[in-house]
């Protein structure tokens, strides 16, 4: 996947979030940044560099091209690696030429991508971002980097060729201000059109994503799993905190936010009072439903190992593909999820209020945790997190509301009811306190080059031939 | 006879409902509110799935350009997501009102067309709105496919304003065609077919069919307007422009679906790996018995005999010098199919394994009589028996798990542009038949696939249709079909297979005595004499 385009147009960004896409759906995926081979010689060039009449600057940016270029291709030797994602401007079409005899040479199939924008205020939006996060301007003034950031994208304006009839022999898409138009030429496989599909989906104005379990339940005290239980006194305590706490997150300005929960009570019953009170409009998705446990639903963890001892070690074993008798496995959630991810993709403002599996599932999406660790991951009951992405990543904020629950938290061959971690020194009575509320932020995780979400459990998978990933629900 | 739509029912009576069965395409029918499709992943209160709203997709684009053959691949492959979708062809409202053997004036589509045309266009189309709304509104319907003409820009934007008073969504799809082999392909493959014809060379034929609609429609608009949803094919899908406004995720869904479709007609064939030598075993992966590969020669004989035949009979009728597309084999990773290939691969036929096409696991179930599975899990036996599509054994999976990993399959058989083989397990024939067909999936479980029959499934604009061939001269033992789930072995004969409860309550269109699970063995498949009837009237509804 090559991508097209002038900077400040979300190139990268796409880039980024296509290998997270394809990883969560098990198809290992790798981003070939041509901007970080040109700045291991020139680390913090200035719009000159990039002018087309400076030859000393065209011969060291070939040359990051061609070393990419490379390296993608030997990337390709290891068969099981399938969707490589070059990510620079390709703005000349002597350029994409070159790319696509180099390609088709290595025997590989091709799709371009191209975003074209001209609404200026998309492309100054994503000047801003790029200005503060990108590595080129590390250490300089803002204002002066942003200056320089327009200049150059003026140089590159001047040799810059949009893709048009004259290549309709290239399989490619072109994306016109962020999906306003799309123009698709000559696909040629599933994986391909499964792309288009996704990338329809997208677009880069700035929101954030609101993420919560329900309030602590009756089942959750009980220790049991699944049902359909009410909120726990505790859990409705959190239900009238939440307008609260996610005023408190940081809500934007005169942007409406959308509710999203699962069909089941709790979820409905945790965002009544945001719904109430913020006259947000709420939804209810059946697939935000928590993950199915089949027989074992209404059971305790002991009771199950009691009962299912050989399940249960099982699901230790490979969780993120145990299937419960009757019910679902992770994997199984992650194909039902997806028309919510691509709902995400394409909403903007959205807060959700569902279960632990679900959490994990989007949560691991959005971060990239790799399947032999997203079934095992955390997620306590009366915290908020709010998801900002970034074009170099996805930030996660968490807010803690200060009423104790039960922690439903399982490691690895426990049978404890719960692990009740957090009810412990924690007052009883600081409902609606906000000077308790503990926030606690950790910036922008999933650097590139982060760990791989494979399939490389060993399981035999339906999904390992040529055609990869979710057969899409 | 009940098995077709025509356009009387559709019109006299618009909630005319027939009982679906599973051996013609049930594309038209509509389905049971309680149904669940074979890939729906769950089923909500209303019916309509992804908050997506309910959507009317306007087709746009001149005859000849696919545009019924969008509609219902569209349908076919919304319903098999479980979105409860129907399609109304204009044509057959056109053809009911003006009335059988009659053409529509000369003006009909005119700009500035007579007043008696216009107020016949407008009576035609009110009809057919009516009963759009009313499946949108009173049935829970969520996609109305609304296959028309819709010629010019002035016409498409008042429709999207009607539908949104209605609070529908309005998607256009244009098919359009600058490309004149591929516009005179399908004039030829669906067009000229109908008695008019009857006694002309296909050139001209072709040619006079092209001028008739050259003289009947002559302002056309392609679509540019930057207000409204639009998907525009070009040239059988080479191209796609979309114009986003508004698009949910049914939208997306759907670019992604064309983007796989092109509109060239193609035969595909199914047919049963052969016996191995060890016939129970799931997990042995075993190769082909003698007996086995007794049958794949024997299979791979008649398939090709039959295909000559075919192309002698195009070549008589006076087609084109190739009348054939080339065919491709698909086989899963598993031995027997893969096996059940050699011989064609020898006679220079394309093999291609998919994995995704693995039969359905059995799980617990391996190896087991049905005796013994009764015994050791009488309650999964019981929740089996309640819904044989969705269930699954321990360790096992449901029909439903198959369709849901096949989906890439379907996806590339879409996107497939030759004839193809498909030689796979029963479970996953019953599957992949079940969505080329519009079977509902309670019935996807009891198909019955012997194995001395190749099914073949011709695609036609309309529906699709299946024809069984017979493979001659294979030992009995080998022919049953394999048993549904815990079921026991079907009896010898293949023929007889038991099919409680389908076929209930509807005028079954076969002889006493013949199960509704066997289709008719007769050489010409279930073309009826209305088929032919029903080509020539669609001749004059779209010009």
């Amino acid at each position: 996947m090559v991508m097209v385009g002038l900077p400040a147009r979300g190139k990268s960004f796409i880039a980024g979030k296509v290998k997270r896409y394809l990883r969560w759906t098990s198809v290992k995926a790798e981003v070939f940044n041509v901007g970080t081979y040109r700045r291991t010689d020139n680390p913090h060039p200035d719009a000159k560099f990039f002018d087309v009449n400076n030859p000393e600057g065209e011969k060291a940016r070939k040359a990051a091209a061609e070393a990419a270029v490379n390296d993608m291709l030997d990337w390709f030797k290891d068969k099981t690696n399938k969707v490589a994602i070059l990510d620079a401007t390709n703005s000349t079409k002597s350029r994409r030429q070159w790319l696509h005899d180099r390609i088709i040479e290595a025997n590989l199939l091709h799709i371009f991508v191209e975003s074209k924008c001209d609404d200026e205020d998309l492309i100054m939006s994503n000047i801003l971002e790029v200005k503060t996060s990108s590595p080129d301007y590390i250490g300089q003034d803002p204002e002066e980097a942003a200056r320089d950031f327009r200049d150059r994208i003026r140089n590159y304006e001047k040799v810059y060729q949009t893709i048009d009839e004259s290549e309709k022999h290239l399989t490619y898409v072109k994306i016109i201000n962020i999906g306003e138009r799309v123009v698709i030429n000559l696909i040629q496989d599933y994986l391909q059109s499964r792309l288009v599909y996704y990338l329809t989906n997208l677009h880069i104005k700035p929101r954030s994503i609101w993420l919560s379990r329900h309030g602590e339940s009756e089942y959750n005290l009980e220790g049991k799993i699944g049902g359909d239980a009410n909120l726990s006194e505790r859990g409705e305590r959190y239900a009238k905190l939440l307008p609260e706490l996610v005023k408190r997150s940081g809500l934007p300005k005169d942007a409406p936010l959308t509710i999203w929960t699962s069909t089941l009570r709790r979820t409905s019953q945790t965002a009544r009072h945001l719904q109430q009170e913020l006259g947000w409009e709420k939804l209810q998705w059946k697939a935000l439903d928590e993950l199915d446990s089949g027989v074992c639903d209404g059971m305790t963890y002991k009771e199950i190992s009691d009962k299912f001892p050989e399940d249960f070690q099982a699901r230790d074993n490979d969780k993120y593909n145990y299937r419960y008798r009757g019910g679902e496995s992770y994997r199984d959630v992650v194909i039902r999820l997806e028309p919510i991810i691509m709902e995400l993709e394409r909403s903007e403002n959205i807060i959700i209020i569902t279960h632990q599996a679900i959490v994990r599932c989007i949560f691991s999406y959005f971060m990239e945790i790799p399947q032999e660790k997203s079934p095992w991951m955390e997620v306590p009951l009366h915290t908020l997190m709010k998801l900002t992405p970034k074009a170099y990543g996805t930030e996660v904020e968490r807010f803690k509301a200060d009423i104790p629950a039960v922690s439903t938290w399982r490691p690895k061959g426990s049978t404890a009811k719960h692990h009740d971690s957090v009810s412990e020194g924690m007052p009883d009575t600081v409902v609606g306190d906000m000077k308790n509320l503990k926030r606690t932020g950790t910036p922008a995780t999933n650097a590139d080059g982060g760990v791989s979400g494979g399939n490389e459990t060993g399981h035999e998978s339906v999904f390992d031939d040529e055609v990869l990933g979710l057969p899409l629900p | 006879m009940d098995t077709l739509l025509t356009a009387e029912s559709a019109v006299n009576s618009p909630r005319y409902r027939r009982k679906s069965s599973t051996f013609v395409d049930a594309i038209h029918d509509l389905p049971e509110k309680s149904e669940l499709a074979p890939a729906q992943l769950y089923s909500t209160e209303s019916g309509r799935l992804f908050h997506s709203g309910r959507i009317a997709i306007a087709t746009v684009g001149l005859p000849a350009r696919g545009k019924t053959h969008i509609s219902v691949a569209l349908a076919r492959y919304l319903r098999w997501l479980g979105v409860k979708t129907r399609i109304f062809h204009l044509g057959d409202y056109r053809r009911a009102i003006v009335g059988p053997g009659t053409d529509v004036p000369d003006d009909y589509f005119f700009v500035n067309a007579s007043a008696s045309s216009v107020l016949l266009r407008q009576k035609i189309l009110k009809k057919c709105r009516e009963d759009i709304y009313h499946f949108l509104n009173h049935e829970n319907g969520q996609i109305a496919i609304y296959d028309a003409v819709n010629p010019l820009s002035a016409g498409r934007r008042s429709l999207a304003k009607e539908f949104a008073k209605h609070d529908i969504k309005t998607l256009f799809i244009e098919s359009s065609c600058d490309d004149q082999r591929i516009i005179e392909e399908n004039v030829r493959s669906v067009k000229i077919s109908s008695p008019d014809y009857v006694g002309w060379s296909e050139a001209d034929a072709v040619k006079h069919y092209l001028n008739r609609i050259a003289a009947k429609i002559p302002h056309f608009e392609t679509m540019e307007e930057q207000d409204l949803d639009w998907i525009k094919m070009i040239n059988a899908g080479q191209r796609l422009v979309v114009n986003n406004t508004s698009f949910g995720y049914l939208s997306h869904r759907i670019v992604f679906y064309l983007l796989n479709l092109h509109i060239k007609s193609r035969h595909t064939y199914f047919t049963r790996a052969g016996t191995t030598l060890e016939e129970e075993s799931f997990k042995a992966d075993a190769s082909l018995s003698p007996q086995g590969r007794d049958y794949a020669k024997k299979m791979t004989a008649t398939l090709l005999k039959h295909r000559e035949e075919e192309r002698k009979a195009i070549l008589e009728k006076g087609g084109t010098e190739t009348p054939l597309k080339p065919l491709i084999v698909w086989t899963s990773t598993r031995r027997r199919t893969v096996e059940t290939s050699t011989f064609l691969e020898a006679k220079g036929f394309k093999v291609r394994q998919r994995s995704q096409m693995s039969q359905l696991n059995p799980g617990v179930c391996e190896k087991k009589s049905e005796r013994r599975i009764r015994q050791e899990y009488p309650e999964e036996v019981l929740k089996h028996d309640l819904d044989p599509y969705h269930h699954r054994f321990p360790r096992a999976e449901s029909y439903h798990d198959v369709a849901v990993r096949l989906e890439p399959v379907i996806l590339e058989l879409e996107r497939e542009q030759n004839d193809l083989l498909i030689i796979a397990h029963e479970s996953v024939l019953r599957v992949l038949y079940g969505y080329l067909m519009a079977c509902n999936a309670a019935d996807i479980p009891f198909l019955s696939f012997p194995r001395d029959e190749i099914i073949e499934i011709i695609p036609a604009s309309y529906n699709n249709e299946a024809k069984r061939i017979k493979i001659p001269d294979l030992p009995p033992e080998i022919i049953p079909a394999s048993p549904e789930g815990i079921k026991a072995p079907a009896p010898p004969s293949g023929f007889a297979t038991p099919i409680p409860g389908l076929g209930s309550g509807l005028a079954s269109p076969l002889g006493p005595g013949r199960g509704p699970g066997t289709p008719e063995p007769s050489a010409s498949g279930y073309k009826t004499p209305e088929d032919s009837e029903n080509l020539s009237v669609r001749m004059h509804d779209v010009v």
